[in-house]
């Protein structure tokens, strides 16, 4: 589903975020990306959305060599991958419902289909009773889960968490992870970045290890070190 | 898959509305940069056709009888053509005239109906070697009276003052009009670039979920379009009123006698106002394309 080969990222003033990394992972995997604040987890999914763009290296995302896609290919290649952001990004003046409906109207999806799947989205998410609430209204959990059923809703089959509990406690935590394992498991690949020891350890799933740049592990049912 | 309309009428609604102050401003200055861009056309046809007869260094017409005899006309050409103070002259026949006649009562058919060529006098339209008035003057009255003469008629200084009082208030108009354009550009650009920064989180989820670059930009390049042409039709009202109010108020033979043909027809209305539309859109491509592309594509 995803493949990376010998992919570098440098920024600007010669600093290396990805050194020549390799990785091939399956569909429907669930696989942690840990390592230190700058360890280039963020750019290693970042990259993965066509945020960014290697300097060597190709990147294949179910099958496609990412790399080669055209500026106007691209929101088609974001459409089967879904986002999860830390900080949930939703926006302030939408009701939940809308929130989630807005993924599906601004890539064109008639009404019906929007009317269809934003429910069923948000009683997966566990949110059914908060359809008209503003974000505002929500608890940082709450929030968190409308970000899934955001990213989710478009039934992409990647889905690419950065930092998703980073903001949250720890008993909110595991409630998260239990939605996302839900989704990992109608087959959806996910790619998530955390600092979480907890959660990595308890769910023993693979681990990619990076530091500075450098993936320095790479373990089935792995722990967080 | 395509922009759905009400989806990119509502957000361009909403961006308006978000930037009601800025649009305001923006729409006001694309008005009045268009009111005074057309008004620069409008007059300018007015004193085209006010002075239509005296272009080109003419400094006095002699009208002939459409009833003088070859051996007449003969000896006013002979006059004309051996004068050693006439540099030039341009004969108009009957055909001619009566083509003119035409393009100068364009608007009113009625009139152009119960003429024919045959009453229309032919004439001589002279420049001299001096333009000074009193030469002129002095020349033009030589062949006064003469045989198969109907009229001679001379430009007077006030005609050369309106013409050149009227070249100084064009450029005026025209230079003005120029740089509010300029502004009004820079004007829908800040608004456009401050409604990108005012929706940036809903840009970015845009981005993410997967939303084509047109998609994200037609409703920034509708908010430019539609300032644009609201200005156009503020400017439309305006150009009425200087053609309705102050053009027509200067031909009014009642109140300047001089300015007798002073006047706009309904088909130079109609190019000026299509004109005024054109270049608004075309302003307000320019400025929304230049928003979009260096503020929202990267």
């Amino acid at each position: 589903m995803i493949k990376l080969e010998n992919v570098t990222k440098v920024y600007k003033g010669d600093n290396v975020a990805l050194r020549d990394a390799t990785v091939d992972i399956g569909k429907g995997e669930f696989v942690f990306l840990v390592g230190a604040s700058g360890s280039g987890k963020s750019t290693f999914i970042r990259l993965l959305n066509r945020e960014e763009v290697p300097e060597h290296g190709t990147i294949y995302v179910a099958g496609k060599d990412i790399g080669a896609l055209g500026s106007w290919k691209v929101p088609y290649l974001r459409r089967n991958i879904g986002y999860i952001f830390q900080d949930f990004k939703l926006l302030e003046t939408k009701s939940v419902s809308e929130n989630v409906a807005f993924a599906l109207e601004v890539i064109g999806k008639p009404r019906h289909v929007v009317r269809k799947q934003v429910p069923a989205i948000l009683e997966l998410v566990g949110l059914s009773e908060k359809i008209n609430s503003l974000p505002s209204e929500l608890s940082g959990g709450e929030q968190q889960r409308v970000s899934i059923a955001r990213a989710f809703v478009n039934r992409p089959l990647i889905l690419l968490a950065d930092e998703p509990t980073g903001n949250l406690d720890p008993q909110t935590s595991v409630g998260i992870m239990r939605l996302l394992d839900r989704i990992n498991r109608t087959g959806t690949t996910v790619v998530m970045a955390t600092h979480d020891r907890g959660i990595v350890d308890t769910m023993r799933r693979r681990v990619i290890e990076l530091d500075r740049g450098v993936i320095v592990r790479d373990q089935a049912r792995g722990v967080y070190e | 898959m395509a922009i759905s309309p009400l989806y990119a009428l509502r957000e361009t609604g909403q961006n308006l509305w978000r930037n009601l102050l800025l649009s305001l401003a923006t729409i006001i200055t694309i008005g009045v940069s268009l009111w005074l861009f057309g008004g620069f056309f409008l007059f300018n046809y007015a004193v085209d056709n006010a002075t239509a007869r005296w272009e080109g260094g003419i400094e006095f017409v002699v009208w002939m009888d459409p009833e003088a005899s070859p051996e007449q006309d003969g000896a006013i050409l002979e006059a004309i053509s051996t004068s050693p103070d006439i540099r030039d002259y341009t004969y108009v026949d009957q055909d001619q005239a009566y083509e003119e006649f035409k393009e100068i009562f364009a608007d009113t058919p009625e009139l152009v109906e119960v003429v024919s060529p045959d009453v229309m006098p032919p004439s001589y339209r002279v420049v001299p070697v001096d333009p000074d008035a009193d030469v002129v003057e002095e020349l033009a009255s030589q062949f006064e009276g003469r045989p198969g003469v109907k009229t001679v008629v001379s430009a007077n200084d006030t005609i050369r003052a309106i013409q050149k009082q009227a070249d100084e208030i064009s450029i005026v108009f025209f230079i003005g009009s120029i740089i509010l354009l300029a502004a009004a550009t820079l004007l829908i650009l800040t608004n456009i670039v401050s409604a990108i920064r005012n929706r940036g989180r809903e840009i970015e989820i845009m981005k993410v979920v997967g939303a084509t670059n047109w998609f994200i930009r037609i409703p920034f390049m509708l908010e430019g379009i539609v300032q644009a042409v609201i200005g156009a039709v503020l400017a439309w009202g305006g150009l009425y009123v200087i053609d309705r109010k102050v053009i027509s108020g200067l031909s009014d033979p009642d109140s300047l006698e001089l300015m007798a043909g002073f006047e706009v027809s309904d088909s130079e209305f109609l190019s000026t106002s299509i004109l005024v539309l054109g270049i608004a859109i075309a302003v307000s491509v320019i400025g929304s394309s230049v928003a979009v592309t260096r503020y929202l594509d990267n």
